[in-house]
């Protein structure tokens, strides 16, 4: 308890905590910001052979391809979930259904599945690919619908969970008004409630249109069993698929790419700038795009605000969350029932451990250095520099991770450190997992009124005090979600972790290589997953009484 | 016209009754409001009548049709929360327009409704300001004439004017009575502040614990109230418990303090021996050079006269009033405190118990 005393004492003087946040802001640039885009820099250094990349056209339209798939792809998912949540948001936030509270849960629990087992998953439930038994629905699709319905799944709960909880925030009252005034229910709704949404929705926009646009390990397993990971006249990529393939190539001697790092450059730059731009064009085209409330249908609006009609979307609701989301993602553990061999519960437990090693390190990491960011971010409000650090924490979250990792690992390879792998790895999670635990504390930290702290500061506490008994317990939950939300998504991580080292063999990758080998073996691909999705909630479930147990004592 | 009914509306949420069995006509054009303690039911009362909330029990009746299960958005019926909420991303004039607009007027009638109803709180020439851009009391102004502006005949007002400045309250209260009688509109006008309610009402309905306890206009309520638990709530009183020991000749009765000490009221309620509370307002306390023996606690400055708080003898707490240019009693002084017999009050006393009887939860 000294050294909390002590720091107790040395944040009464403002210098020392003005010190404090510059570090923390030091270490946001130079480990988190930096990195993640310097790929773009080393263009000017590589440019001859860039340039040959460039001239090369069968290669650029694989490169054109990839990167068109990937925006494409992750634009369609998002507007799907906007439609597809809403009503959810709804159903849970609005109505009292008695299964609210299960749905409530089962609708996160996607994301604390790692998207290798979630590729795997999908693939077997929707198509029924050769060499598995176990009985699918069997549908013949194109790469492209089937990495649609993947990457619904994990992006869906974003959505959910950010549209419910703005709509919590948005006052009834004006709806009441609206329907006291004589609008019907549907037209208050679209013309009071939704214009509200905006904010909402942006963030809710930003997120899933990020997270699809980032994702590899589940897109690349789903491509791999299709039979599209290949060059050929069959082959489809995404932006992070395309650079996890070529890595994974250029380790093979005889495949006679070479390092392939001209075109990994150029293809990480592009979606680098890209990604940039879109959370641009998100920010300011979003925010200005109106709901339009000036028109309006009484007599339609009454015929839709019927009993009927509420309780079929509420249906159509459900059921979209039953059969797109839910099932699919559970239905891996069907695997277990098929006959197969695995044995090599030593590599997978050295695997378990080297990702619960990043995950912790970037976790614990994340939390230290994120609450001074977060806190001041959240404090400052309208000040230009709170404003920037807020739209740099979104940096890293919008970029692809196999192109931050990729740039990550070039930035700290020319520094001469490329050898120490898990520590370049550890970077790459924490460059990703930063602001999901950043943003989680800024919305908590700006619904604390500032005069608690205030109040505890004329009762005696040390500002370090003030913190630690009065702030910290209130937001201690949004701490505790932003945490485990950081740690489930380093946990399942694929893309940054191939593309910064070769050797780091975290559970993912360990599981995609059992599909990539030149004999797959899906039987120990399942059984690793399921054993990884075991983990995981049995984590979690742990680290919840322990937070809950502390939070008694203190 | 438009007058509300409601017979036997009774409200429950869980287990928790919120009204029970409320009877009471609200006649066309009247102002009304509604006082009692928090949680005594007044919002649920006025969200029943709007039909925000479907009584469990009972009917609503405007201008004598069954309403009770008309969905609010046909109801017609007006609603002013209390914090405001103006439609934050209309500016004011849509915002007055709203009603018309859902209720498919043509564009022109609705800007013409909403110029007008502007006009009326004097807000025209903020119009296409949006209501971030108003001070509190603009704001509920603003939506005022929103809910008029649809056409209602009748509106609730939920606290509409106490999360407002104290002059700007004021100010606001007249305000808002001289439109509402302008335009000939029934309100009902929840509110927890007796001055409010005294000052603009036609009516008082005095609600308590889910039931509508007293009603009455602001003069017969504070003069004449028909319970103990009336005269503590409304204005402010001094609740004395004392016994009947004379019925006198002309028309006083004679009770006696804890003490001993004996005091005379007008009239003749009740019998000798009845136990009962006197009830008496500091206003019509006065010292004289014989009376009811009591010590001066404290002398307290309220700004447009001193209030002297005195223990009697019988160990009751008994306040009185002084204009401010007189001269003051000392901390400890005794005074001889004596009642205007014709504004004093006798009730039977509670068998539960005085303080339970004014318990305000």
């Amino acid at each position: 308890m000294a050294l909390i005393e002590k720091i107790d004492e040395i944040s009464s003087n403002p210098r020392n905590r003005k010190a404090w946040l510059a570090l923390a802001c030091i270490i946001f640039a130079v480990i988190i910001v930096i990195p993640a885009i310097f790929v773009i820099f080393s263009i000017p250094t590589r440019w001859d052979e860039i340039q040959g990349v460039l001239a090369d056209s069968d290669t650029m339209s694989i490169i054109w391809g990839a990167i068109w798939n990937s925006f494409s792809l992750a634009f369609i998912v998002t507007v799907l979930d906007i439609v597809v949540g809403l009503p959810m948001a709804w159903m849970l936030v609005r109505k009292n259904y008695r299964f609210n509270k299960y749905l409530d849960t089962f609708i996160d629990m996607p994301l604390a599945f790692p998207t290798v087992a979630l590729g795997f998953s999908v693939m077997v439930f929707w198509g029924c690919p050769d060499g598995i038994t176990v009985p699918g629905l069997g549908l013949v699709m194109s790469p492209y619908l089937m990495v649609v319905l993947l990457h619904l799944i994990f992006t869906y709960p974003y959505m959910v969970r950010c549209l419910s909880g703005i709509l919590e925030q948005i006052d009834t009252n004006c709806e009441t008004a609206a329907m006291t005034l004589g609008a019907s229910k549907w037209t208050a709704v679209r013309t009071i409630t939704l214009p509200l949404f905006r904010a909402g929705l942006v963030t809710g926009f930003i997120l899933c249109f990020a997270r699809s646009l980032s994702e590899t390990g589940g897109t690349y397993i789903v491509l791999t069993m299709m039979g599209a990971s290949t060059f050929d006249i069959n082959g489809f990529f995404t932006g992070p698929t395309l650079i996890s393939e070529l890595r994974h190539m250029s380790q093979d001697p005889t495949s006679g790419l070479g390092d392939a790092v001209p075109e990994l450059i150029l293809i990480s730059s592009l979606l680098i700038v890209f990604a940039l731009l879109m959370l641009f064009l998100a920010k300011t085209i979003m925010t200005r795009l109106k709901i339009p409330w000036r028109k309006v249908w009484p007599r339609f609006g009454r015929r839709v605000s019927g009993k009927k009609v509420a309780t079929a979307k509420d249906s159509l609701a459900f059921m979209f969350a039953l059969i797109f989301i839910l099932i699919p993602s559970f239905y891996i553990f069907v695997c277990l029932g098929t006959e197969g061999s695995y044995s090599d519960y030593g590599g997978f437990l050295s695997a378990v451990g080297t990702s619960f090693l990043v995950a912790g390190v970037a976790t614990v990491f994340d939390i230290i250095f994120g609450i001074p960011v977060a806190m001041y971010i959240a404090r400052n409000r309208g000040s230009k520099r709170a404003e920037l650090l807020d739209n740099l924490v979104n940096v890293p979250l919008i970029i692809p991770t196999t192109a931050l990792g990729f740039s990550l690992g070039l930035f700290w390879g020319g520094l001469g450190l490329s050898s120490w792998g898990v520590l370049l790895v550890i970077f790459g999670h924490i460059s990703f997992t930063y602001p999901l635990l950043v943003r989680n504390l800024v919305g908590a930290i700006e619904e604390v009124d500032p005069s608690y702290e205030e109040i505890a500061r004329t009762l005696g506490a040390k500002p370090f005090q003030a913190f630690r008994k009065v702030l910290l317990p209130m937001v201690k939950s949004s701490l505790l979600a932003g945490a485990v939300l950081a740690f489930t998504r380093s946990l399942g991580e694929t893309g940054a972790t191939q593309a910064i080292s070769n050797t780091v063999n975290t559970v993912p990758i360990y599981i995609v290589n059992f599909i990539n080998g030149d004999i797959p073996n899906y039987y120990a691909a399942a059984v690793s997953s399921v054993m990884l999705i075991a983990i995981c909630f049995v984590f979690m479930f742990g680290l919840r009484i322990v937070i809950d147990r502390m939070g008694g004592k203190d | 016209m438009s007058q509300i009914k409601l017979e036997h509306v009774m409200m429950r949420f869980g287990s928790v009754v919120a009204s029970r069995d409320i009877n009471v006509t609200i006649n066309s054009g009247e102002y009304v409001t509604v006082l009692g303690p928090s949680g005594c039911g007044k919002t649920t009362l006025i969200k029943i009548i709007s039909g925000i909330l479907h009584p469990t029990e009972g009917r609503v009746l405007i201008d004598g049709k069954d309403v009770t299960d008309i969905p609010i958005e046909d109801r017609d019926v007006g609603y002013v929360f209390q914090n405001i909420a103006l439609f934050p991303h209309m500016n004011l004039k849509d915002n007055v327009g709203y009603g018309p607009r859902v209720r498919d007027k043509s564009r022109e009638e609705t800007d013409a409704i909403s110029e007008e109803y502007l006009t009326l709180v004097k807000m025209l020439d903020r119009s296409g300001y949006l209501p971030s851009e108003l001070s509190g009391g603009e704001q509920q102004k603003v939506a005022i004439a929103r809910a008029l502006a649809s056409g209602s005949k009748v509106i609730m007002l939920d606290e509409p004017l106490s999360a407002l400045d104290a002059r700007v309250r004021v100010e606001l209260r007249y305000d808002i009575r001289r439109l509402v009688k302008k335009l000939g509109i029934t309100v009902l006008h929840v509110t927890h502040d007796q001055e409010e309610a005294m000052s603009v009402s036609d009516r008082i309905i005095l609600m308590r614990k889910g039931t509508i306890h007293e009603i009455g206009t602001p003069l017969e309520i504070y003069r004449d109230p028909k319970s103990i638990f009336a005269a503590y709530f409304i204005g402010e009183t001094n609740l004395i418990e004392c016994t009947v020991v004379k019925r006198t000749k002309k028309g006083n009765t004679q009770v006696v303090l804890r003490d001993g000490s004996i005091t005379r009221i007008k009239g003749i309620k009740f019998d000798v021996g009845d136990p009962v509370v006197l009830s008496v307002r500091p206003e019509h306390v006065y010292t004289a050079n014989d009376g009811i023996r009591a010590t001066v606690r404290e002398v307290v400055f309220m700004g447009t006269y001193w209030r002297v708080r005195t223990e009697a003898d019988s160990q009751d707490l008994i306040e009185y009033n002084i204009s401010t240019d007189t001269d003051t009693p000392a901390k400890g002084d005794v005074v001889y405190l004596v009642f205007n017999k014709k504004a004093t009050r006798l009730f039977a006393r509670p068998i539960q118990g005085l303080q339970e009887e004014i318990v305000l939860e």
